[in-house]
């Protein structure tokens, strides 16, 4: 073939561009189908990719009228479940990251292997005992017991933190340490600001996976007032239940749900792909 | 900080910094809030699991009674436990080979610079902030059968296939498959972003060079790039079957409920099922040892090809 090298770079970039469009197609759907009127959602002959009219008040049906899909209760349950279960998870994981790393003690290399295998053993797989022991100590249908299992998945939080705190000079800690600085202020003044980068890369992943926790929260917060999001808009969009939320309705019910995750996305991508990757990709 | 020497034997160093510090109150302190809610919501949830495997048990019932291995026998006389293995491995398989395979071809594809790279990018990565339980409701409308075609069977059918799947629906040899498309879009991102970064660890020189030698884009991969990434493949691996083992539960309940005759029904909704729905939690601790062995074995010989191949 004798194509230029910047002709074979254009269709290169063609191609990129048009598989990334692809892959996020079904989210665009999404906000499409959001945005169409029922029938046309519901041609029977060609599936319609482009809204005839816009029909915003699909979002009024999702938070009001007889289709109402989302309480706004339901948002809070979500925003107290995210922020809480991150928040305490944060808190746990800075600071054993910092004992770890930097704290000299014998049983370092036991909980180190204890915290690694964990990341291996995933709720879903212990969710009977784990429901068990919630339900045991009296936490069913609380907004403990929804956030504190969840909080007390330590294992990759810690050993990302561990991973960043060990990287930091052993020289700033010794000299702390003779100024009289004790392991709480070394915490507060030195790794919490240092480890900015690697908050932000925990916060990232880890807001993303609260946000979007389904399992969970379906067997521990039964009772309607604790319900989150996304036990909210599976109920909603299930055919067996009985009740028949109109498809555009259910679409701008889960473009709701998921819009703010979106946007924070866009904002976090950077820090989210640290997180995974243990540094940028340019 | 091993500087150990007879010097420093007899005469500390000035500022009287103890030769072997030992932090281990103070570390104590500061683990004990981590370790404490790990014990009590990760490990003893682990350790009892193991346990209640060997106990009968309805939990709004009375205590536990202990039945020695009885609930192994029944698992190993079941045959929707075989039917479950089967299904959850073969929903492994079909998931995380191909998300390895597009993945990397992704991340070829994107490992390119140019003005709008940073945007075009984003449509890769978005769609891993969704969740299972939106991606469910959105692909369901997707994979739509009858009376027309649903958006992925009319594309199909736009090809020539005039009997396109009924996905998810009562079809036994289309709704698992369904089920992998979905998480296999929702794992792309993550994968994707790994093999990038191995990528960009290979310079540029050597591509340039290797082209300039007359190498074609097939021995590029063979030679250079896929030696380059190979070490990132098993965490690629690893990364992607969690995450399929959580989409083996969130995607079935919502989606199939283990139907059409058991064809989706995975272990884990299986183990989900016999406790949530019939109350034998002993019974579903012992089929959640067998999907955490599964887990375990899966992992093992994931290291056992990393070793093999990186001869």
């Amino acid at each position: 073939m004798i194509l230029s090298k910047r002709t074979r770079r254009y269709i290169r970039i063609f191609f990129a561009t048009l598989v990334g469009l692809l892959l996020s197609a079904p989210l665009f759907y999404m906000v499409a189908g959001s945005l169409m009127s029922n029938q046309q959602l519901q041609a029977s002959t060609v599936p319609a990719l482009i809204p005839n009219s816009l029909h915003f008040e699909n979002y009024a049906h999702v938070f009001s009228g007889i289709y109402q899909t989302i309480h706004v209760r339901n948002f809070i349950n979500s925003i107290v479940f995210t922020v809480g279960a991150v928040g305490i998870q944060w808190t746990l994981c800075i600071s054993g990251g910092l004992v770890i790393s930097k704290m000299r003690f014998r049983s370092r290399l036991v909980i180190t292997t204890m915290l690694a295998i964990s990341l291996f053993i995933p709720l879903v797989t212990t969710l009977i005992t784990t429901f068990v022991v919630n339900f045991k100590l009296g936490l069913d249908n609380t907004y403990p017991g929804l956030i504190l299992p969840i909080a007390a998945q330590t294992g990759f939080g810690t050993l990302l933190f561990r991973q960043y705190i060990t990287q930091m000079p052993e020289e700033l800690f010794d000299a702390a340490r003779m100024d009289g600085a004790n392991w709480w202020v070394l915490l507060r003044r030195l790794v919490i600001p240092l480890a900015r980068p690697a908050t932000a890369a925990y916060v990232a992943i880890s807001v993303l996976t609260a946000w979007n926790m389904y399992l969970w929260p379906l067997v521990v917060a039964t009772s309607p007032n604790l319900q989150v999001l996304t036990q909210t808009i599976v109920a909603v969009g299930d055919p067996g239940l009985g009740q028949i939320t109109p498809q555009n309705v259910l679409f701008a019910s889960v473009v709701i749900t998921t819009l703010p995750m979106m946007l924070a996305f866009l904002i976090v991508q950077p820090a989210f792909v640290r997180g995974l990757t243990g540094s940028g990709v340019e | 900080m091993s500087e150990t020497s007879f010097a420093n034997i007899s005469s500390p160093p000035l500022g009287g910094r103890p030769r072997r510090r030992r932090d281990g109150r103070a570390a104590a302190l500061m683990m004990a809030p981590n370790l404490i809610l790990f014990t009590i919501f990760v490990f003893v949830p682990i350790i009892g699991g193991v346990l209640l495997s060997f106990a009968q048990w309805n939990i709004s019932v009375g205590p536990p009674k202990w039945v020695g291995l009885a609930n192994y026998r029944v698992l190993f006389a079941d045959p929707l436990v075989g039917q479950a293995v089967e299904v959850t491995l073969k929903f492994l398989l079909l998931g995380v080979v191909p998300t390895v395979i597009i993945s990397l071809g992704l991340a070829m594809l994107i490992n390119v610079k140019f003005r709008f790279v940073g945007l075009v990018r984003t449509f890769y990565l978005i769609p891993a902030a969704m969740s299972f339980a939106a991606s469910a409701l959105v692909w369901r409308y997707l994979f739509q059968d009858g009376p027309g075609y649903g958006v992925v069977d009319y594309v199909i059918h736009l090809f020539g296939v005039n009997n396109p799947p009924d996905w998810l629906g009562g079809s036994t040899t289309w709704a698992l498959p369904g089920l992998d498309i979905i998480t296999i879009w929702l794992s792309l991102p993550t994968a994707t972003i790994l093999y990038l970064a191995a990528l960009q660890r290979i310079p540029d020189s050597i591509l340039e060079a290797a082209t300039l030698d007359g190498a074609g884009p097939w021995r590029r991969v063979r030679y250079i790039i896929w030696p380059g990434v190979r070490y990132m493949t098993v965490l690629v691996a690893i990364v992607a079957l969690l995450a399929f083992t959580n989409g083996s539960f969130d995607l079935v309940q919502i989606l199939t409920k283990g139907s059409p005759i058991y064809a989706t029904q995975t272990l884990i909704y299986y183990i989900y099922h016999e406790a949530f729905d019939f109350g034998d939690y002993g019974y579903a601790a012992a089929l959640s040892v067998l999907q955490i062995a599964l887990i375990g074995g899966l992992l093992l010989v994931l290291r056992v090809l990393s070793r093999i191949t990186s001869r």
